[in-house]
């Protein structure tokens, strides 16, 4: 499969990626498809699995206030997010 | 001092009207009697206490616009000035502002406006629409200090810092909050969100009444994406709980809704991997197992394998041909003879009646013949090219002329010829 036919991992979402990855696997485990095919799939789920893991390694909380100015909570500070 | 002069009752109702119309009052009494009948121009009803009790009178569009839907034994706060009706002598309260009091009343206003809504639909499971699984924006609509922001914040970072976070922080208590409330749900959606979490911590009742008004309840219907709605601590539900896609318990509860826990996403992630690598494994080693049951066929390792069969083929075809022909020749020789038999004596039956009228014509045939004519003593005269010559104009003198007569023929020469006369 060419470049134009599958979009590249990181122009999807994750949902899409990762619902991509799921049909991949359900294709191959139907076994159905011919052997080329199969190594075609297999390329492309293990590239959208790599992407997801990244992403999900990677990933850094963006928060956009919308209305208003955030207040920090003086309860807790850990774990809250630096607001950009 | 001047003895007044005798008012008319008119007179006197007019200036007690007059007195009664500066004492403007708020009071708060319950309903005791109401009368609101569709032709009057004002509700009337009877407000009172232990020990009193005040007739009063509200036009009908400021009644209308109170959103108040009087019943006896209701808990009122009624601001006006009383009044008099002069014509019946009559004194009465006319009530310019009406709201229902105490939070027994408040109660029965949200549930009076929560049997609407439901009336409208608004409340159907099958309008509730599903949570997207992986949002990648996730609106925040709520007061931008508290806990219930920071509750959110804390649980989305630790379970899915995948998706962006819009924040609409928005007062969420006092008249204000409704619009203001209104303006974030807008905002939300309006900015690319997939989910709205509508969220603040707890509180007194009348604190939530923002959450219980009909224009955030509206807005929740409006927004184009699921909204999420975590409201206050206790088991109270708010109008917008019930019009909401999704109602969770607390802020923390509404924030887990709306997001995948990113440590199960991972061993999600992990499952896939090893599913990607076994189903990939079984199809080569699928393909693989094929090749070599077709390897080991005998058509791969014995040529003798493909060709015998056909070699025998023609092998057993030769034979039965062989054989076939022969008999075949036979069988159709004696057929033959058979239908020639059949034939000689069907021919035989055909021609025996022929024969008969053969001779009889034969007899016919010799009593016109010209020879038995040429026996009685005629003769037949031909020219060149055996011409019969029926006329003198046919010969010339010299011409060489044959004469067949009964025996045989005689040759001669023309010597003259005489045309016979008419």
């Amino acid at each position: 499969m060419s470049d134009t036919a599958c979009p590249k991992p990181d122009s999807l979402t994750f949902g899409e990626a990762l619902s991509e990855l799921d049909a991949v696997v359900a294709a191959l485990e139907g076994g159905q498809l011919e052997l080329e095919d199969s190594l075609t799939r297999y390329e492309r789920g293990v590239t959208l699995l790599r992407d997801l893991q990244t992403r999900l390694g990677e990933a850094q909380q963006k928060v956009t206030m919308l209305i208003g100015e955030l207040e920090s909570d003086t309860s807790d500070e850990t774990g809250t997010p630096e607001v950009s | 001092m001047a003895q007044q002069r005798a008012l008319s009752v008119t007179e006197a109702m007019t200036s007690a009207k007059q007195a009664l119309e500066t004492v403007r009052v708020r009071v708060i009494g319950e309903v005791s009697e109401f009368n609101d009948k569709p032709g009057y121009k004002a509700a009337y009803f009877t407000v009172s206490d232990r020990g009193s009790a005040m007739p009063c009178l509200m036009w009908r569009d400021q009644y209308e616009a109170s959103g108040v839907i009087l019943r006896c034994g209701m808990l009122v706060e009624i601001t006006g000035l009383f009044s008099a009706y002069v014509p019946k002598g009559r004194m009465q309260f006319q009530v310019r502002a009406l709201s229902l009091a105490g939070e027994g009343d408040l109660r029965l206003q949200v549930a009076a406006l929560a049997a609407k809504l439901e009336t409208e639909g608004l409340m159907r499971p099958e309008r509730k629409r599903g949570l997207p699984r992986y949002p990648a924006r996730i609106a925040v609509v709520t007061s931008p200090r508290g806990k219930a922001i920071h509750d959110v914040l804390r649980t989305l970072h630790r379970r899915y810092p995948l998706a962006e976070l819009l924040i609409a922080g928005v007062t969420v208590e006092g008249e204000a909050a409704p619009a203001a409330i209104v303006e974030g749900l807008r905002a939300a959606s309006n900015c690319g969100a997939d989910v709205v979490l509508l969220v603040r911590g707890g509180g007194s009742y009348e604190d939530l009444m923002p959450f219980n008004s009909e224009m955030v309840a509206r807005a929740v219907v409006a927004c184009p994406v699921p909204v999420v709605t975590g409201i206050g601590h206790e088991p109270d539900t708010s109008i917008a709980d019930m019009v909401a896609d999704l109602r969770a318990s607390t802020p923390t509860a509404a924030a887990e809704a709306v997001a995948p826990d990113s440590i199960e996403l991972a061993s999600v992630l992990t499952r896939e991997r090893r599913a990607l690598a076994r189903a990939l494994q079984s199809r080569v080693q699928y393909a693989a197992h094929r090749v070599a049951r077709l390897a080991e066929r005998s058509v791969f390792s014995d040529p003798h394998a493909v060709l015998g069969p056909a070699a025998q083929a023609i092998d057993s075809a030769g034979m039965r041909l062989s054989r076939a022909l022969p008999e075949r020749i036979a069988r159709d020789l004696q057929q033959v003879a058979f239908v020639r038999e059949r034939l000689l004596g069907l021919g035989r039956r055909l021609t025996g009646p022929a024969e008969a009228g053969i001779g009889m014509a034969a007899a016919r045939l010799h009593d016109l013949s010209p020879l038995a004519i040429l026996g009685r003593g005629y003769s037949a005269t031909f020219g060149e090219n055996e011409v019969v010559i029926r006329s003198v104009g046919q010969v010339s003198v010299g011409d060489r002329i044959r004469v067949r007569v009964s025996d045989g023929t005689i040759a001669t020469t023309v010597s003259g010829t005489e045309k016979a006369e008419e």
